[in-house]
C-alpha cells in the first residue's frame, strides 16, 4: 500500500447524487432537503454532531432508510427504491458487525457466498482480500479472539471483497484508541487510492474529516451548512456553527468603523481592530469575525501587528508539542491561543502579563449562526 | 461471605426445604414402587425386582404408545419450533405495537386454561373431520406449543445486534438468506431451548390427547392413565421414572444452554 501505485479499479468507481432527500420521522425532519453530488472515485466524508443528520444519509445510500422524499441516483440510474442486497455497495458498520459464529475466512466468503460462489472458487479473492488489511495470518479466527483494529480490518476486508460500487462507512475508526485511530487513517487513505473506489464516510470526528476527506459536507439539523475541500472549510468557515466544529475559534463580534480597498476596521468595546475582507460590509454593520487559535501571536511584548491586545494568563495547558493558553483581555474577553511549546516567548505561568496580536488575514468574516 | 446462622435464618432455610421436599417427595416415591416385587402399585415388600421394567419392554402396548408419543412429539415440536422461530423473528423485524402485540397474543395458549382449549379444539376437529387421527394431535400440541418457542425465540433476538442483519443484507443476501446464515445460527440456543420445551410439552400433554382421541392414537400419557383407571399396573411406575430421567434430562440440557447462552453474552459484553 504505497502512495505510488495506480488505482486498480478507477474505471469501475461510480458517482452518486441525491436530489432533495428528506426523512421525516412523524414531523421531525432527520434530514431536510438535501441535495449532493459525490464524484467518481471521490473521499467524501459526512461531517456533523450528533443528531445532525450525518447516519441517516448514509442509511439512506446503503437502502436501510426509506427517505420520505427525493430521489438517490448512482451515476444516471434511480435506486431509491432498491433494496439493500441489490444495491452492491460495500458498507463498514459502527462497532463493524462481523458475524461472530464465522471465522475471519467465512465472514470475508459470506458476500461472495450469497453471490451463489463456492468457497474453493472464492479462495484467491478472500486471500487477495485478507492480504490487503494485512490479516493473512488470522484467517481462522473467530471475530471474538481479535482486538478492535484486527475486527476493523476484516469489517473492511469483508466490505471490500466483492468489488462493491461503492464504500460506506459509519464511524469505523470510533471504537479504537486514539494511536490505532492515526495509523488506520493512514490506511484507509492509501487503500482509497489504490482502490480507486468512491468512499462515503461518516464521522463526528473533525480531525478524521480534515485528514483523510477530498471533500467535507458539514451537515446540522438534517441540513447541509457547508462543503468544500478540508482546507477550504478550516481557512473560510462561513457561520460561527462551522468555524466552531471544525477546528476551534474565538469569536469577535463588533461594528464596522471604517473601510479601505481590502480591509475594515471594526470596533470591540472601544478596540479598533483591522480585517481583511472580499465581501462588502457597510459602515456600522454588526460583524462577527472569527480568529483561530493557532494564528494568534502570543508574545511577551507588544507585537508589530495591526491587532493586538494586553492581557493576563487566566488558564493554560501543556499538550507536550503546544501550549494553550486562556488570556483575559480588558475588552476583548477571554481568548484562547496556542503556540509550539518549543517556541514559547512568554513564561506560562498563571496571571503573568502576555500580548496577543494577529494580521488582518489570519481571521475570518463569518456569518451569525 | 460467611453469615451467622441466626434463629430467623433457620426457620427461612428450614421453611424453604420443606417446600421444596414437599415438591419433590413424591415424584421420589415412584422410584422403589417401581422396583417392587408385587403385582399392584406398592412400595418392595421382600425384594427389589426389575420384573415391571421387562414388562414395559416386552408388552408391544406400551412399546407402540412410546413410539406414537415419540412420532407425536418429533413432529409438533419440529412445527411449534419454525412457527414460533418465525413469528418471532417477524415480530422482532417489524418491531411495531402491532408487532408487540402478535407476540403478547401468541401467548394465548398459555393463559387460557387446557380443558377450555381442549373442548374447543374437540369441537373444531369434529368439523375438520381430524378428530383421532395423528395430524389433529400434532396440531394441537404444536398450538400449545408454539407460546415457549416464542418466549425463548424472542428473549434470544433481544440480544441479537440488528446491525448484523443489515451488514449481511448489505452485503448482498436475501432476507431468507439472511434468517438462514446469519440469524438463526445467532439465536440457535434460544431456538434449541424452544425446541426442548415443545417436545416435553408435547411427550407429556395428556388433557387434549383425552378429548381429541379414542382408539387410533394412542400415547403413552393416556396408556399411563387408562392404566391406573383399569388396575394398578405397577409398569406404570417404572414409566414413570423412565419419564422423569428423560424429562429431567431434557430440562438439564436446556439449562445448560441457557447458561452457555449468558455467558456468552457476557463476555461479548465484556468487550465493547
Amino acid at each position: 500500500m504505497t502512495g505510488s501505485e495506480q488505482p486498480v479499479r478507477s474505471g469501475l468507481s461510480h458517482a452518486l447524487s441525491l436530489h432533495s432527500v428528506t426523512k421525516l420521522y412523524g414531523s421531525l425532519a432527520a434530514v431536510d432537503d438535501v441535495s449532493l453530488s459525490i464524484p467518481r472515485g471521490s473521499f467524501l466524508t459526512l461531517l456533523g454532531p450528533s443528531g445532525s443528520g450525518k447516519t441517516t444519509i448514509l442509511m439512506a445510500i446503503a437502502g436501510f432508510v426509506q427517505p420520505t422524499r427525493g430521489e438517490i441516483r448512482l451515476d444516471d440510474r434511480v435506486i431509491t427504491n432498491v433494496p439493500p442486497d441489490k444495491r452492491n455497495f460495500g458498507m463498514v458498520f459502527q462497532g463493524y458487525a462481523l458475524f461472530p459464529h464465522m471465522t475471519v475466512e467465512d465472514n470475508i466468503w459470506f458476500p461472495l457466498k450469497v453471490r451463489g460462489i463456492s468457497k474453493a472458487r472464492a479462495s484467491t479473492a478472500i486471500g487477495e482480500a485478507l492480504e490487503l488489511v494485512q490479516m493473512g495470518a488470522l484467517a481462522r479466527r473467530l471475530p471474538s479472539q481479535l482486538s478492535g483494529g484486527q475486527q476493523q480490518r476484516v469489517a473492511l476486508a469483508r466490505a471490500l471483497v466483492f468489488e462493491p460500487d461503492l464504500m460506506l462507512l459509519d464511524e469505523p475508526l470510533s471504537a479504537l484508541d486514539k494511536k490505532l485511530r492515526a495509523d488506520l487513517q493512514w490506511e484507509l487513505k492509501a487503500l482509497h487510492r489504490k482502490l480507486g473506489t468512491t468512499f462515503i464516510y461518516v464521522t463526528h470526528d473533525q480531525e478524521e474529516a480534515l485528514s483523510m476527506s477530498d471533500e467535507i459536507v458539514i451537515l446540522r439539523d438534517g441540513r447541509i451548512e457547508q462543503q468544500g475541500e478540508p482546507g477550504a472549510l478550516y481557512e473560510k468557515p462561513a457561520t460561527r456553527f462551522v468555524a466552531d466544529f471544525l477546528g476551534k475559534s474565538n469569536f469577535l463580534a463588533g461594528k464596522v468603523a471604517g473601510r479601505d480597498a481590502e480591509t475594515f476596521t471594526y470596533s470591540v468595546e472601544g478596540t479598533e481592530l483591522r480585517q481583511c475582507s472580499t465581501a462588502p460590509v457597510a459602515l456600522g454593520e454588526n460583524v462577527l469575525v472569527a480568529l483561530r487559535p493557532e494564528k494568534i501571536v502570543v508574545a511577551r511584548s507588544r507585537p508589530d501587528l495591526p491587532n493586538a491586545t494586553v492581557g493576563r494568563i487566566a488558564e493554560f495547558n501543556y499538550y507536550g508539542a503546544n501550549y494553550h493558553f486562556k488570556v483575559a483581555t480588558p475588552h476583548l474577553g477571554d481568548l484562547i491561543a496556542t503556540t509550539p511549546a518549543w517556541n514559547c516567548d512568554v513564561e506560562p505561568a498563571l496571571d503573568s502579563e502576555v500580548w496577543l496580536g494577529w494580521s488582518p488575514e489570519a481571521a475570518v468574516v463569518v456569518e451569525d449562526r | 461471605m460467611e453469615r451467622r446462622l441466626t434463629f430467623g435464618r433457620c426457620m427461612m432455610l428450614g421453611l424453604a426445604w420443606t417446600v421444596l421436599g414437599f415438591m419433590v417427595l413424591p415424584m421420589l416415591i415412584i422410584f422403589p414402587v417401581s422396583l417392587t416385587d408385587q403385582y399392584y402399585l406398592s412400595l418392595p415388600k421382600e425384594s427389589l425386582s426389575l420384573e415391571h421394567y421387562k414388562a414395559y419392554f416386552t408388552d408391544e402396548q406400551w412399546i407402540d404408545a412410546t413410539v406414537q408419543s415419540v412420532i407425536i412429539a418429533v413432529a409438533s415440536t419440529v412445527a411449534s419450533v419454525v412457527l414460533g422461530t418465525l413469528c418471532a423473528i417477524g415480530c422482532w423485524r417489524i418491531s411495531t405495537s402491532r408487532a408487540s402485540a402478535v407476540r403478547t397474543f401468541m401467548l394465548l395458549p398459555i393463559i387460557v386454561p387446557t380443558i377450555v382449549q381442549a373442548l374447543a379444539l374437540y369441537r373444531f376437529w369434529i368439523d375438520l373431520r381430524i378428530v383421532d387421527t395423528y395430524i389433529g394431535v400434532i396440531l394441537a400440541h404444536t398450538l400449545v406449543s408454539i407460546p415457549y418457542v416464542v418466549i425463548t425465540v424472542s428473549a434470544a433476538l433481544a440480544g441479537f445486534d440488528v446491525r448484523l442483519e443489515q451488514a449481511a443484507r448489505n452485503l448482498g443476501a436475501s432476507m431468507a438468506q439472511t434468517i438462514r446464515h446469519v440469524i438463526v445460527p445467532s439465536i440457535m440456543p434460544g431456538v434449541l431451548s424452544g425446541a426442548i420445551f415443545a417436545f416435553t410439552i408435547s411427550f407429556d400433554e395428556i388433557v387434549m390427547v383425552l378429548f381429541i382421541t379414542s382408539r387410533n392414537v394412542y400415547t403413552l400419557p393416556k396408556r399411563i392413565w387408562d392404566g391406573i383407571e383399569d388396575h394398578l399396573d405397577p409398569t406404570i411406575a417404572s414409566v414413570a421414572t423412565m419419564l422423569i430421567v428423560v424429562t429431567l434430562a431434557l430440562l438439564l440440557a436446556e439449562l445448560w444452554l441457557r447458561q452457555r447462552r449468558s455467558i456468552a453474552r457476557g463476555r461479548a459484553s465484556g468487550e465493547a
